[in-house]
């Protein structure tokens, strides 16, 4: 998944989707995001917190999907990846 | 507010039948797909827009709905339906299933949700079709917003 450009740096760049109450909140429905390699699915929550403090109140009930299937907030994240914040849901 | 890209993304074979639509569900077609001579049962939940909602609070007079309007992550509550009927495949010998959500906005009285199983007999069939719209409501990434007959608005909570 890594790019030639990014494989040899410490960084990671990912795309984080954001729908509904969170898209409202952020005012976009897609942000990137640059991590450290060793970052999770939590730092990457700290840190759309950090920059968006109106997601905060979410961060209780969020769940992340990373690469469209759900994800454990410890997981590993990559370059590349596509990760979505997912506030409970309401289909039906 | 992001509009459904297509008119119908899906993902069908002769047993499956998983999609998306922003145009009225075919539920004809639905019922159709799901008839089969391996079959002596077919249960279809079909979800509606209903009009009014109790307030949590009896005091207070029910809330009118003029519409909902449903928003998703496309790509993923495609992927997430055709789990969740494989899932159901491997619970229950199911003969056919398919699970259709309606997006964007869905005016009272028409259909936003349909969930039907045929199977040989209709204890499975109640069973796998209770199962899939409870789970259906848990897990896949789409989100209602209401629209009340009073002009106001609001996501709507799980659970509401």
């Amino acid at each position: 998944m890594a790019t030639g450009e990014s494989s040899v740096s410490d960084l990671i760049e990912v795309r984080v989707l954001l729908f509904s109450v969170l898209r409202e909140c952020v005012g976009a429905g897609e942000v990137a995001l640059t991590l450290p390699s060793s970052a999770t699915g939590s730092d990457l929550v700290d840190r759309l917190v950090e920059r968006y403090p109106s997601l905060d109140p979410y961060r209780s009930v969020v769940r992340l999907a990373v690469n469209r299937t759900y994800a454990s907030l410890d997981t590993s994240l990559h370059d590349g990846d596509e990760i979505a914040l997912i506030t409970p849901v309401s289909g039906g | 507010m992001a509009e459904p890209t297509d008119v119908m993304i899906e993902r069908r074979d002769e047993r499956r039948w998983c999609a998306l639509s922003a145009v009225p569900l075919p539920v004809g077609e639905a019922s159709a797909f799901l008839f089969t001579p391996a079959a002596g049962g077919v249960s279809l939940f079909i979800g509606t827009t209903r009009r009014w909602t109790e307030e949590q609070d009896p005091d207070r007079s029910p809330k009118e709905t003029e519409r909902l309007r449903y928003e998703a992550y496309e790509p993923m509550a495609l992927d997430e339906l055709v789990r969740l009927a494989d899932e159901a495949a491997g619970r229950w010998p199911l003969e056919r299933c398919c699970l259709l959500h309606r997006l964007g906005e869905v005016p009272v009285a028409e259909a936003s949700v349909i969930v039907g199983v045929a199977t040989a007999h209709r204890a499975e069939a109640f069973a796998a079709c209770r199962w899939l719209i409870d789970t259906l409501k848990e897990r896949v990434p789409i989100w209602k917003r209401e629209a009340f007959a009073d002009g106001t608005e609001a996501w709507v909570r799980p659970g509401g």
